[in-house]
């Protein structure tokens, strides 16, 4: 390989690592190196005034409660399906504010239930922005394993919405 | 926006639709993979030090005698002399109405201290004696004045309880209107950390043992939760949402500043500090389980931080706590389907599993040599030298969330 260097003068290895370096745009990143998630836009929760927890007092769901499996908080078609409905129904009403509480199963350790339910949350209010509510008008909240909704299931999602 | 250098007043109120972009601050997770060597968890055995409790004048000596003689016994850092017996340390003293006056000395006659104990107790007086001759002898602190702290649902509400390392002296710390979970005591054992539901969001507040009162920490947007004090109580590490990820953040109680440390897309708990308060361990879920990541802690403004994966070997790893002297990392994991409690050396070396069948969230005693955790709802102690271990707190409704003293 040293014996083959002297063989390219230095106009033509320039031109060939310009090559190369151009090219290096068009190749695409290794699946392993790329996360999607890392590249999105994430908005921050403005202030909580005014709005109330469904511990304090009865709350009206939005929407069905958003039933989540095997620990995950990635939003499955169904999620987005009634998401996308919700959002729709929103829309006639843009001063409607709504609070996203997340609930874990109750076997989960309770740090990690907390964080989990959050995240979970996070997603939906994120994908309620997505969909064209007010970042403003979006709150939430993640009760882990603390408290449990009232449904047959404790791994879920709900959507209240604020008087 | 670099959330990593981000310094935030947490009084102040983030602005409607304010945008952070998440995932172009500098990651550095290194891929580091350790084992290989063998744990060392037990530590060699060692020669114990031969101490006798020589005579206690007074009234109440003859009782403060016998009982310094049992503390001594129960602590098990000691050989404990019988009266006729040689020994490297004698401790006598005066106490007369429960007051405690204790005079330790080396084999030579030499005074090593003398000091007062004024408590209203005898009992409580000795346990301060016993931890004083402890740590004059062996630099390790001792477990007769420790606390542990723990969430109860005896009262029909998730509430803070505090007791002794035997279990004994349980008494309620916290009546909130709705819960009171995840507690942290600070390293002088007067301030519990803890996430309050009062409000019907989880904030964090300090509740000072001492005089009373309480006051909020973070009072932010979503929810916070998992404080942990640092080493030297100035300041706390407590995940945060309020920016748009659940993210961990260090407070300057002093100044009630926060800053950002980790850098998750998904769902981080349950941070621990090093005893050099420059890294803390936590658990984040990315989407595949959570797992344990270490980040150094940045001394000053705008310095740049190191986060890196710690890989144990098991797919689900939450509540790390680093030991007292930062050699170990204990965690819950789930083995065939049930929580377990392991012990993994720090940085490297083979996972030593503590406890299976569903224990979970481990915490160390001050000395390193024990660790308490939950199982099935009951608190127990668990002796890293002999393996053995005991309920301290049953029957008490469903225990969880233990934290030692550190």
């Amino acid at each position: 390989m040293n014996a083959a260097l002297p063989m390219i003068n230095r106009p033509a290895a320039l031109l060939l690592s310009s090559l190369l370096l151009a090219s290096c745009s068009s190749i695409p990143m290794p699946s392993f190196l790329h996360n999607p998630a890392s590249e999105a836009v994430v908005y921050a929760l403005g202030p909580r005034d005014g709005f109330s927890s469904p511990l304090n007092g009865s709350l009206k769901p939005a929407c069905p409660a958003l039933v989540f499996d095997n620990a995950d908080f990635l939003l499955t078609s169904a999620h987005q399906q009634a998401l996308n409905s919700l959002a729709q129904e929103m829309a006639k009403n843009k001063k409607a504010r709504l609070l996203v509480a997340g609930y874990t199963a109750p076997n989960l350790p309770a740090d990690h239930a907390r964080s989990l339910s959050e995240r979970r949350s996070l997603a939906v209010r994120q994908r309620l922005i997505e969909l064209g509510l007010e970042a403003a008008s979006v709150q939430t909240v993640g009760f882990g394993n603390d408290f449990s909704p009232s449904g047959p299931s404790s791994d879920v999602v709900v959507i209240y919405r604020q008087n | 926006m670099n959330a990593r250098a981000l310094l935030l007043t947490l009084t102040l109120v983030v602005s409607h639709g304010l945008r952070a972009e998440a995932g172009v601050m500098d990651r550095l997770r290194g891929l580091l993979s350790f084992g290989g060597s063998k744990s060392k968890t037990e530590e060699s055995k060692k020669i114990m030090p031969r101490i006798r409790v020589g005579t206690f004048s007074g009234g109440t000596g003859a009782s403060a005698q016998q009982a310094l003689h049992q503390e001594l016994l129960d602590s098990r850092e000691f050989f404990v002399a019988g009266a006729d017996e040689k020994a490297d340390f004698v401790v006598e003293g005066v106490s007369v109405g429960g007051r405690v006056t204790g005079n330790l000395k080396d084999a030579k006659g030499k005074d090593l201290f003398q000091r007062s104990y004024a408590a209203p107790g005898l009992d409580e007086n000795l346990k301060a004696l016993t931890d004083d001759v402890i740590y004059t002898i062996t630099g390790r602190p001792g477990l007769a004045t420790s606390r542990i702290v723990f969430v109860s649902d005896v009262s029909g509400k998730r509430q803070i309880y505090i007791c002794d390392a035997e279990g004994g002296e349980v008494h309620q710390v916290t009546h909130d209107k709705h819960a009171a979970v995840a507690p942290s005591l600070s390293p002088d054992s007067s301030m519990i950390a803890f996430t309050s539901y009062r409000t019907g969001f989880p904030i964090i507040r300090l509740l000072d043992l001492n005089v009373g009162w309480e006051r909020g920490v973070t009072d932010t947007p979503g929810s916070s939760f998992g404080s942990a004090f640092s080493p030297d109580g100035t300041h706390l590490a407590a995940v945060m949402s309020f920016i748009g990820n659940p993210e961990i953040f260090v407070s300057d109680l002093n100044t009630n500043t926060a800053a950002c440390v980790s850098d998750s897309v998904g769902a981080p708990s349950s941070p621990s500090w090093h005893p050099d308060g420059r890294q803390i361990v936590f658990s984040s879920d990315d989407g595949d389980g959570p797992k344990l990541y270490i980040v150094e802690v940045p001394q000053k403004e705008g310095q740049a931080s190191r986060l890196f994966r710690w890989r144990t070997g098991y797919h689900f790893c939450t509540d790390p706590e680093w030991s007292p002297d930062g050699r170990h990392i204990a965690f819950t994991t789930r083995t065939s389907g049930e929580w377990t409690v392991a012990i993994k050396p720090y940085p490297n070396g083979g996972v030593n599993v503590v406890q299976t069948g569903g224990a979970e969230h481990p915490s160390w005693s001050p000395n390193g040599h024990f660790i308490t955790y939950v199982q099935h709802g009951e608190l127990f102690v668990h002796d890293l030298r002999s393996g053995n271990r005991r309920s301290i707190v049953r029957g008490y409704g469903r225990i969880s969330e233990p934290r030692w003293m550190r």
